[in-house]
């Protein structure tokens, strides 16, 4: 497969949310808003190629037997390493992003990626499929979070998109109203694939 | 077994190597971090008391007490002249509806608050989150320590809409954390009228 191919796939075709259903959790958690949706996507998404090149760089001297843990552990010592930089370096990102930081450990796209694709391929389509899957993760994350923001508080990234006088529809911000767009849009997509 | 042994050997190597890249990158951003938080505290202090100089208190707290054994608060006097106080700032801390609420408050000398700011917290976004708005800290300047309830409790803070649990965690963990160190000022005072910063 070529390089661009590994890129575009997880853009829609093997969109991690909406067709793989890899990272729920954070999904789930961080689309209340689009701000958040984006800083969660672009800080996975950074963990996610840096992960994927470093697996794919050891993936010849790992025993298969105990790969899952050395993955756990790549990641999770990657993750650190990055909380920390942030924190140090680039203090005002760090604000921002710090709050994700520690939920992309627990973020199943970036294992589910090391064991489905980096473990097996070079690292140069390693990488592109970090790239391709952060960008549809980020990409749906805001998908999602539009629709909960708009609902559920009237605004777009922060802009007043409704009138003051929509009563904002609280539900589509807690948690419930997480399920409901994820559901209504699984099924659109399903709708559209299978009219195919 | 010489087979899994193998394998355990290889996990901790690669184990060993990830704590060394942990510890090298630790010890070489601690620093920098604490020198950040500290900054980010002082530009914190500094604007609910402008113009002051901060000096800290550290009150011991009873064995059992519910909030952490030991509590900070800062005596903020006039800048060049240490025996004019202008009020004290400490922070205050309780768990609201899924998280805890780290609020930073400055108290004039007859304990009323002057300001507050939420500093930490990860409440319902649109809900409890709106408690980092500065309509929300607003609504707290120049209260008692009596008045601090909300007014379903009978006091004088006003809930946010669908978010009584986080107003109630803010405005109970500043009149609690008030009634200490009001203690502690009141005990000074008594003891040694000149309050050394």
């Amino acid at each position: 497969m070529s390089f661009f191919k590994e890129l575009t796939k997880g853009i829609i075709k093997e969109n991690p949310t909406f067709v793989i259903v890899l990272g729920m959790c954070p999904t789930l958690a961080t689309s209340t808003s689009v701000n958040n949706a984006i800083g969660m996507g672009i800080a996975a998404t950074f963990v996610l190629v840096c992960s994927n090149i470093m697996i794919s760089l050891i993936k010849n001297i790992t025993p298969d037997k105990i790969r899952i843990p050395v993955y756990v552990v790549v990641i999770a010592a990657f993750v650190s390493v990055v909380d920390m930089a942030m924190a140090a370096y680039i203090p005002d990102l760090h604000k921002s992003l710090g709050l994700f930081i520690p939920l992309i450990v627990v973020n199943c796209i970036i294992l589910g990626r090391a064991e489905a694709f980096a473990n097996k391929n070079n690292v140069l389509n390693s990488m592109a499929d970090g790239i391709g899957m952060g960008l549809g993760f980020t990409l749906s994350l805001s998908v999602v979070a539009t629709i909960r923001e708009l609902l559920g508080n009237g605004t777009w990234l922060g802009i007043r998109i409704l009138p003051q006088s929509y009563n904002p529809m609280l539900i589509a911000i807690l948690a419930p109203g997480a399920f409901f767009t994820l559901g209504f849009l699984m099924a659109a997509i399903n709708m559209l694939k299978e009219k195919r | 077994m010489k087979f899994y042994l193998k394998l355990g050997f290889i996990l901790l190597a690669f184990c060993v190597v990830a704590t060394a890249i942990l510890a090298y990158v630790n010890s070489v951003t601690k620093p920098r971090i604490d020198e950040l938080k500290r900054v980010a505290a002082q530009e914190a202090m500094a604007q609910l008391i402008p113009n002051a100089e901060f000096s800290d208190v550290v009150i011991h707290l009873p064995e059992g007490a519910s909030i952490p054994d030991s509590l900070v608060y800062y005596i903020a006097t006039a800048k060049g002249d240490s025996t004019s106080i202008l009020g004290y700032i400490f922070t205050a801390e309780k768990h609201g509806y899924s998280s805890n609420v780290k609020t930073i408050a400055a108290i004039d000398t007859e304990f009323k608050l002057i300001n507050i700011k939420v500093i930490e917290q990860a409440e319902t976004p649109g809900l409890g989150a709106n408690c980092s708005s500065d309509s929300f800290a607003d609504m707290f300047k120049g209260l008692l320590p009596e008045k601090l309830l909300v007014d379903k409790d009978g006091g004088e803070v006003k809930a946010m809409t669908g978010a009584t649990i986080t107003t109630r965690a803010v405005t109970n963990s500043l009149r609690e954390t008030i009634a200490i160190v009001r203690k502690d000022i009141e005990s000074r005072a008594n003891t040694q009228p000149e309050v050394e910063a």
